[in-house]
């Protein structure tokens, strides 16, 4: 796991099948730039909500109004994005913090 | 405005909103409803219902709830369904509610209703713009706007 602060992190649900849809993607995205993102699971897991819950405001903008998965937060630059329908480039764009 | 309970004085149907029903959606009779509290309609509902707590019970209210409405579709795979239900039930089991399964209730109940599944979802950005709910549960029908 990345520093705080220093964080690209995936928000996901273990049984949600958005994030199944999105994980290749992911997993692309860090084989092409060879990094890591931090797969944060929230479904089942509290502290990981609470992680989320702190950055509630930017992730719930991003996602139309609430909390909801699949979705990314930059600790450095405090963009997030948010839903399934998102390409690599939109998700390189937002690890790069462009 | 606050919503409040009303009770159809002729057949003991309870509705809460702003305002009574003109007409008693189950008995037909006009211009019925009187005001009544929590306590009176609780008393007249009681627990006839049975909980909504098991996986075949909930997909039975989706699946009733998409053919009563014209506009909607649930998913047709039984492993979605099946998912998003666990997720479902896990929310009753833990938070007390049957919350949405893709988003992450405040804590603030008021709030969170609007998370109670299914929730308003055909008023959502997500309706408009890919035609699904946040979770992909229900679609739009094809030819619908
Ligand atoms: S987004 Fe879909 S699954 Fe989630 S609460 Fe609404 S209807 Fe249910």
């Amino acid at each position: 796991m990345s520093e705080k602060g220093q964080r690209l992190i995936w928000f996901w649900g273990k049984e949600c099948p958005h994030c199944k849809q999105l994980r290749p993607t992911v997993e692309k995205l860090e084989a092409e730039m060879g990094i890591k993102l931090d797969h944060l699971e929230v479904w089942h897991n509290q502290e990981n909500q609470k992680i989320m819950q702190e950055y509630g405001d930017v992730i719930s903008d991003a996602c139309g109004g609430e909390l909801g998965v699949p979705a990314f937060y930059n600790e450095r630059t405090g963009k997030a994005i948010c839903g399934y329908k998102i390409s690599l480039e939109k998700m390189r764009s937002w690890a790069e913090g462009k | 405005m606050a919503k409040m309970m009303w009770r159809c004085s002729v057949c003991g149907d309870i509705h809460y909103g702003n305002k009574p029903p003109e007409i008693c959606p189950t008995c037909g009779a006009a211009d019925a409803f009187v005001l009544t509290d929590f306590d009176e309609a609780m008393k007249i509902i009681g627990r006839r219902t049975g909980p909504l707590d098991s996986k075949e019970k909930v997909v039975a209210s989706w699946k009733d709830f998409a053919e009563r409405n014209g506009a909607i579709l649930l998913t047709e795979s039984d492993e979605e369904i099946d998912m998003l239900c666990s997720g479902v039930l896990e929310n009753l089991r833990n938070k007390g509610f049957r919350y949405c399964p893709c988003r992450i209730p405040s804590g603030n109940q008021l709030k969170d209703q609007a998370l109670i599944c299914p929730c308003n979802f055909m008023k959502q950005k997500n309706w408009g713009e890919l035609g699904e709910c946040w979770c992909g549960l229900f679609r739009k029908k094809e030819g619908r706007s």
